[in-house]
């Protein structure tokens, strides 16, 4: 699904250059559900970032979903992140002046997707997350986990092959924050494949494997549990199905 | 001692200077060619005819009925139309003449020492009575004025004549620069009429040609059938107020004529109308874009506080005083407004010279732009008070806060 | 997507009423400014006589007799009785026609006759003038051809003309008295103010056209005098006072008509010049012409530009306005950039979510230039009460349609001004929403 061979990626600030991935190289297959933990500062959003085609890197090379996307225009990459990637946020960076229907549909409307087939799509996603009822709430108007979940509803409609979290439930309580994280093991379940950059232990613990970066490098490569039964089956199931 | 750094800041916030010197420096064009044209124009407007112009009325009586149209009837219709008009109250004088102050027509004609062959001079030429002068509020300031039998002898005068004639002084000295002018000679500028200098006139001003103030007024009563005949009132008192009484009574006397009674001042704003019109729109232009580049600076310092709380917030935290924020951001704004007045001075010659080349308009005056130049600096400095004392209630926790 | 920007620019735009608001009077000030006075130049500067100003020449020729040549610049602009008579025998030219302008008395027709006579703008000229200058008629037409070689006693006379004698009715061959003579309505004048006076571009270009138009022949046997300018150079001799009017009038040489020829294509207007410089020569022989000949045939529109008939204030005050509406969208642009960049997060979402640069660059360009368009319109609006105020000055025409009026060209011009005011004010804002990249404000906000 993902694989990256000796990014480094470089800010730049005045004078000073930072590195904020040093040859750093990763593969994460279809299916698998990662976490990833680390202190602040150790690149991780970056990672995050340039998985996301949000950054560009400076050296290696990135492909997904079999494509080489290391090289992309502006308008190439928005493509990807549009059709491929789905992203949810520590502060679920929903739009605040748009409806819980709006939001989840702008993805939607820069795939260019017809009105009814957007319509159809968002109700879908909405229902998947239990907010049917709340389709013309605003933002401001939903708790937290709500939100949240408007968010990854926001991703469902567009169908994405990867989703990216970072930190989806940093601002949650610990109720909702499990709510979130039943969601996301069902998503996988159904067969996308989920990076999630977490500071908490319990919920790093449901992933396959975890990650642990350090000072801009992959410092754990190890496979915890390469695919633990149970979830071998989950998958199998829908290969099958 | 603040300079280094709030330059230095300055060239990292580029497009915010940018604007604000490009802001300051159109407006400071335009503005600085707005107030050229309106002072000149102010001057246009405020040059005085030289007369009493708030006392008089003209009266313009144009025959239509038969009858009216042989001469020795309209003559006598003129000298009864005076009787009546100066024999009404608050009437202090009234004539025949063709002089009609402010009045947009006119006419011009050259004239000559007689025996020079250089270029003839242009005056202005009209007819008058000897009350003429009377009714204009001025006096003979060196001769004498018309007598009954030179007016009633005028209109038959065969062109071999000399005519006896008052000029005014600016006409005198050009002619005879010596300032000797009564009871010398002048000629039309092919010298087929000669002109006698009686009297003087002291000012005179009607825009009209080239011969704005020179004018010589030739002894004649002038009613005709065509063109009918024109009367100069003054009054005691405002003129308008009797206008009405006016008409009623020179129609009592004819009424097989047409009237038009105007005061002389109504007849001047109307000469004056398309120019304070100008006047009036510049000045609105003006405010408007003053007020419209106010509003910009305020907006764009509005926007560099807000994009610098926390900086402020750190500042403050730090030690630096309310004062000392306002100061930075007044001292800022300061730069900032001097860079564009400074090229909005070039800018205003640039646009004065392309208006003057190829529209219109007087050159600029250097103390027009620095008039200008000093209002859009104050103007400039003030809009950045309000955004800067509102930066400097940002609290010094802000530093600590997460946001 | 043009829907999907739209409504989120609306969307944002009342998010900040007051911000907005800011915006979008700006705009309409600048915009309105500028429209007034651009419409106030188009009006006066447009061509007073489309289709046709292209064949429409006035002539000019000096003939001033003293020694002494006021005219530096040229030759004077008027033409003399005499000199008008015999260009207009000329039969190059398809059309021709010389005119003055006098004021006479009309007496309103013997059952009206309890009403006070009025002195009406009256101007002598020939047959073929109305054509010339587009004249539109109500009723009937002009006289003919005939009619001016006699001259007949007929008349053209003005829509409001007609209404106050006739009360408005087809009046053609009903009659009035003009001055000491009664004259028949040959045609009736529709509702007729064209800005400039073509015809009359030297002595009073924008003035209302006059109420009555008679067969120039009349000025010798009505004596009719010019009202208007009028040149002399010659002062007259003992005894010719007694001579008849038309005599006088051919020895005198005052200078007051204004002559104009149409030539269709070019062979005719060098056909035309030739002629005239062969009628000067002639002249020059028999003693007349004295100075050095300079016999103008100059076209309409290059006529209006030497005698500077639109003022110069009027493109002064243009260019000015034009520059206002610049610095009012240089203003605009800190505002629009302020309100861009306080959304930064929001556009980093949807960039995440798949909005390219430029389909973000579009959505708040879209924003732009639909407060431009809002601003704009209301800028019509204030191009109008501005109109207005110009309107109290030059006033209205006898039809009561005003001096000044916006058309559908300057409203879209006006239109077309608030998309480019938009588009200054946007544009950098909008690049800089765009540039900004997108991981900068996910994460914390």
């Amino acid at each position: 699904m993902l694989k990256m061979e000796s990014i480094t990626k470089i800010y730049r600030t005045g004078m000073v250059e930072t590195r904020a991935l040093r040859d750093f190289s990763l593969e994460v297959e279809e299916g698998e559900f990662v976490t990833i933990t680390g202190p602040s500062g150790s690149g991780k959003t970056t990672f995050l970032n340039v998985s996301g085609l949000l950054d560009s890197f400076e050296q290696g090379h990135y492909w997904l979903d079999g494509m080489d996307v290391s090289r992309l225009s502006d308008r190439e990459m928005s493509r990807v992140r549009n059709e491929k990637i789905g992203f949810i946020f520590q502060s679920f960076n929903l739009i605040p002046d748009l409806d819980v229907f709006d939001n989840v549909d702008v993805p939607l409307r820069y795939r260019g997707l017809k009105a009814r087939e957007r319509k159809e799509r968002i109700e879908k996603a909405v229902g998947m997350v239990g907010l049917s009822s709340r389709l013309r709430h605003l933002p401001s108007q939903l708790s937290g986990g709500q939100q949240q979940r408007v968010a990854i509803a926001r991703v469902l409609a567009g169908d994405p092959k990867l989703i990216l979290a970072d930190e989806p439930t940093g601002n949650l309580d610990s109720g909702m924050a499990r709510e979130i994280m039943d969601i996301l093991e069902q998503v996988n379940e159904a067969g996308t494949t989920i990076i999630m950059v977490t500071h908490n232990p319990e919920h790093a613990a449901r992933a396959h494997r975890q990650l642990h970066i350090a000072d801009g490098r992959m410092v754990d490569l190890e496979r915890i549990a390469p695919f633990p039964l149970n979830r071998t089956e989950a998958v199998t199931r829908q290969v099958a199905g | 001692m603040e300079f280094g750094p709030i330059f230095r800041s300055l060239l990292r916030n580029r497009a915010r200077v940018v604007l604000i010197v490009a802001e300051v420096a159109l407006t400071l064009a335009i503005v600085a060619n707005c107030m050229s044209l309106i002072l000149d124009t102010r001057a246009q407007l405020a040059r005085e005819s030289g007369f009493d112009d708030e006392h008089m009325a003209l009266i313009r009586s144009t025959p239509f009925a038969e009858g009216l149209d042989k001469q020795e009837v309209l003559d006598q219709l003129v000298d009864s139309d005076l009787e009546t008009l100066r024999a009404m109250p608050g009437v202090k004088a009234a004539s025949n003449t063709t002089l009609e102050p402010w009045e947009a027509g006119g006419s011009i004609s050259a004239i000559r020492l007689p025996g020079t062959r250089d270029e003839p001079m242009e005056s202005q030429f009209y007819a008058a009575d000897p009350s003429t002068f009377d009714s204009l509020g001025i006096p003979i300031i060196q001769g004498r004025g018309f007598t009954r039998e030179e007016f009633e002898h005028g209109a038959s005068a065969t062109p071999t004549e000399t005519l006896p004639v008052v000029i005014s002084k600016s006409l005198a000295d050009a002619a005879f620069p010596d300032g000797k002018a009564v009871g010398r000679e002048l000629a039309s500028s092919d010298e087929s009429q000669r002109y006698l200098v009686v009297g003087l006139i002291d000012h005179f001003y009607k825009p009209l040609g080239a011969a704005e103030d020179r004018v010589m007024l030739t002894p004649g009563r002038t009613a005709s059938f065509d063109y009918g005949s024109t009367y100069l009132v003054r009054t005691e008192g405002d003129p308008g107020a009797l206008l009405p009484r006016m008409e009623k009574a020179l129609l009592a006397k004819e009424k097989g004529r047409f009237l038009r009674l105007r005061t002389v001042v109504e007849v001047r704003d109307e000469y004056h109308r398309r120019d304070r019109l100008l006047v009036g729109t510049l000045n609105g232009v003006m405010a408007l874009l003053v007020l419209v580049t106010a509003l910009g600076i305020v907006g764009l310092t509005s926007f560099s506080v807000t994009e610098r709380r926390r900086q402020i917030g750190t500042r403050r935290a730090l030690g630096a005083s309310k004062a000392a924020i306002v100061r930075q951001f007044l001292l800022e704004n300061w730069m900032v407004t001097s860079l564009g007045v400074v090229l909005g001075a070039a800018l205003a010659y640039a646009l004065n010279f392309g208006l003057v080349t190829w529209v219109a308009g007087a050159k600029l005056s250097v103390l027009v732009v620095a008039v200008g130049a000093a209002g859009l600096w104050l103007i400039g400095v003030a809009s950045a008070l309000g955004p800067a004392l509102r930066g400097a209630q940002v609290p010094p926790a802000l530093a600590t806060r997460n946001v | 997507m043009l829907t999907y920007n739209l409504r989120l620019a609306w969307k944002s735009i009342r998010r900040h009423p007051v911000l907005s608001t800011l915006i979008i009077a700006g705009i309409a000030l600048g915009v309105g400014v500028s429209t007034t006075f651009i419409t106030a130049y188009h009006v006066l500067a447009s061509d007073p006589v489309p289709g046709k100003s292209g064949s429409l020449y006035y002539v000019r020729t000096n003939s001033w007799g003293a020694v002494d040549n006021p005219f530096r610049e040229g030759p004077p602009p008027l033409l003399s009785y005499r000199d008008a008579r015999e260009i207009l025998k000329n039969g190059v030219p398809v059309r021709r026609t010389a005119s003055f302008a006098s004021r006479m008395t009309v007496f309103p027709p013997s059952q009206k006759s309890q009403e006070r006579p009025t002195r009406e703008g009256v101007r002598l000229t020939t047959s073929d003038f109305f054509a010339m200058f587009n004249a539109p008629f109500q009723y009937g037409g002009p006289w003919n051809r005939e009619a001016d070689a006699k001259p007949e006693a007929v008349a053209v006379i003005s829509a409001a003309l007609n209404h106050r004698l006739f009360g408005g009715q087809d009046s053609v061959g009903r009659t009035f008295r003009l001055d000491d003579r009664d004259f028949k309505v040959a045609g009736v004048l529709a509702p007729w103010r064209p800005r400039v006076r073509a015809y009359d571009l030297v002595v009073d270009p924008l003035a209302e056209p006059e109420a009555v138009f008679i067969p120039l022949e009349w000025v010798g046997p009505m004596e009719i005098r010019v009202s208007g300018s009028q040149y002399n150079w010659r002062s007259p001799e003992p005894g010719e006072e007694k001579l008849p009017f038309l005599d006088r009038l051919v020895l005198q040489e005052s200078l007051f008509f204004q002559l104009w020829v149409e030539l269709p294509d070019e062979a005719r207007v060098k056909a035309f010049q030739s002629w005239l410089d062969a009628y000067v020569a002639e002249q020059k022989k028999l003693g007349r012409f004295p100075h050095r000949p300079d016999n103008r045939v100059t076209p309409l529109l290059a006529l209006m530009d030497e005698l500077r008939v639109v003022p110069p204030q009027t493109k002064a005050l243009a260019a000015i306005s034009l520059l206002f509406l610049v610095v009012a969208a240089l203003n605009l642009i800190g505002l629009f950039l302020g309100k861009f960049l306080a959304r930064a997060s929001t556009v980093g979402v949807r960039r995440a979510l798949g909005a390219s640069r430029w389909t973000i660059f579009v959505q708040h360009l879209v924003e732009c230039e639909l407060m431009g368009l809002a601003g704009g319109t209301l800028g019509v609006l204030l191009a109008l009460g501005g109109l207005a105020i110009l309107n109290r000055v030059y006033g209205d025409g006898p039809d009561g349609v005003p001096f000044f009026q916006l058309d559908v060209p300057m409203i879209g011009g006006a239109v077309l001004l608030s998309l480019v005011a938009g588009a200054i004010a946007g544009l950098y804002p909008a690049w800089r929403i765009c540039a900004i990249p997108p991981a900068r404000h996910l994460k914390n906000q």
